[in-house]
């Protein structure tokens, strides 16, 4: 893969990460849109949908409320498409998810070290806070974008190396059945997560009816198709 | 009282684009109070001419409009505008701060159950719907196009209602339409996923074969029951890594 094919994929991780909390929150975050955007950027838009489609079942796990603790897996998507790309026929969605629920997992724990050095910066800045100056107030608030936007690039090209060897290091490794296996417990854990954090959301009262009949219909729909 | 700033438009616009940033610099002290500052001080200019010209009034709103917040980002404009109206209206600066905090909660979960539990679930479960079809990447704009549709439209209800009512915006809350809303996304977005769900593992598995199916049932069950019943300790990442290692092993050991 060419190095302005891995930079435009590096921008493109940093501009997810950076929806995903800090601006704009339009849910170009949300994998469904980071994979099949990634897909468009490397010529392979169909492992991007399947990627996104992947990792939207696995964001339906995570509710993001308040000071929760949870994967991030905009950045993670667009790595895990890189890594499926150059694997395409040998490894593909194995090898894409293992890269992704990595680099899902570093991009959650640097979301907490980001807001403990928001923390430690309101902190220092505390008495000009307190004074009302607006002009503190301007700068702490852009520094924790910027901070937020080196994170979202930090982990995106931590994403892109960890593709860069799988493709390496696995992708080959495995022998045919070993892959057919690891796609399928991919696919498996991702179906078994989307539906337990549907469910989760859902609750047991009537909306539990409403997903049930849905559930009847999609499965009618998928056996006629 | 102070009557309300003739140029209250250009100053709400301002002020939206800000809140698009209201969590940029989201800490475990003040949360979203940094960011509910930011797009408060821009309603809050006309207040530098009051309080003497050391603008007193004015810097004395700011620093309280900064000060702890958390609630759903897209109806933090609901709080910013009710407490940039008050501060105009002069209400006392206790009760600022008794509104603010008394907005924290109900915006909170009405946003999670709006929003996070009802509007992006159900829509992105109409885009999963959309791929599985074979729609491909028309189903992702629509996505971002008819989320997006709701998600700024709230945003700008959200800051207008807050403007409006001012220290009185507990009325705001109780607006039919946005009862209706709350009410109909629950079931809506259950449907949608439900719907989405098999047609998903269709268009997921569709390069299975022979015993790969039969082992995708399983994980998905086993998985599924494993997630259901410890699920205050195994998440879907951990159930994934622990799955793809134990397939990783398996592969590499069968002969």
């Amino acid at each position: 893969m060419s190095l302005e094919l891995q930079l435009l994929l590096l921008a493109w991780g940093t501009l997810v990460g950076l929806d995903l909390v800090s601006v704009p929150q339009m849910m170009i975050a949300r994998p469904l849109v980071a994979g099949p955007i990634a897909g468009a950027m490397l010529g392979d838009v169909a492992t991007g949908l399947q990627l996104g489609v992947l990792f939207e079942l696995f964001q339906y796990d995570i509710l993001p409320m308040g000071a929760t603790r949870y994967p991030e897996y905009g950045p993670a998507t667009v790595a895990a498409v890189s890594a499926a790309h150059a694997a395409t026929g040998t490894l593909g969605l194995g090898l894409g998810a293992l890269v992704g629920l990595i680099t899902g997992m570093v991009g959650g724990l640097s979301l907490h070290a980001l807001r403990q050095l928001n923390t430690r910066a309101v902190r220092r800045a505390a008495a000009a806070l307190e004074a009302g100056d607006p002009r503190v107030l301007e700068r702490v608030h852009a520094a924790g974008i910027l901070r937020d936007a080196v994170r979202a690039a930090v982990v995106t090209a931590l994403g892109l190396v960890l593709a860069q060897m799988a493709r390496v290091y696995l992708a080959g490794a495995l022998p045919p059945h070993g892959v057919a296996l690891l796609n399928v417990a991919a696919v498996g854990a991702a179906l078994a997560a989307g539906t337990a954090g549907t469910l989760r959301l859902v609750g047991r009262g009537p909306g539990l009816r409403w997903f049930a009949a849905g559930v009847v219909g999609g499965t009618v729909v998928a056996w006629l198709r | 009282m102070s009557s309300p700033p003739t140029r209250a438009r250009p100053r709400l616009v301002r002020s939206l684009l800000r809140l698009f940033t209201v969590q940029g610099s989201w800490n475990y002290e003040r949360m979203q109070g940094i960011g509910i500052g930011v797009a408060e001080e821009a309603l809050l200019r006309d207040l530098r001419t009051e309080g003497g010209a050391d603008g007193v009034a004015y810097r004395a709103a700011v620093a309280r409009g900064a000060r702890f917040f958390n609630a759903h980002p897209y109806l933090c404009g609901l709080a910013v505008g009710a407490a940039a109206r008050a501060e105009h209206d002069g209400v006392p600066p206790e009760q600022v701060e008794r509104l603010r905090t008394a907005l924290c909660g109900p915006l909170g979960s009405l946003g999670d159950r709006l929003v996070w539990a009802g509007w992006l679930p159900f829509t992105s479960g109409l885009a999963l719907i959309g791929v599985a079809l074979g729609l491909g990447l028309p189903a992702i704009l629509g996505f971002v196009v008819i989320y997006n549709l709701g998600h700024v439209a709230l945003r700008w209800w959200a800051l207008r209602a807050g403007w409006t009512y001012g220290a009185r915006v507990a009325q705001a809350l109780r607006e039919p339409l946005l009862q209706r809303a709350t009410a109909l996304s629950g079931p809506a977005m259950a449907l949608v996923i439900g719907a989405a769900l098999p047609l998903v593992a269709q268009y997921l598995s569709s390069a299975f074969f022979g015993w790969a199916r039969v082992a995708l049932a399983g994980v998905v069950a086993g998985g599924f029951a494993l997630l259901w019943w410890l699920r205050a300790r195994l998440t879907g990442l951990r159930l994934g890594l622990a799955l793809l290692a134990i397939a990783a092993l398996a592969g590499w050991l069968w002969p």
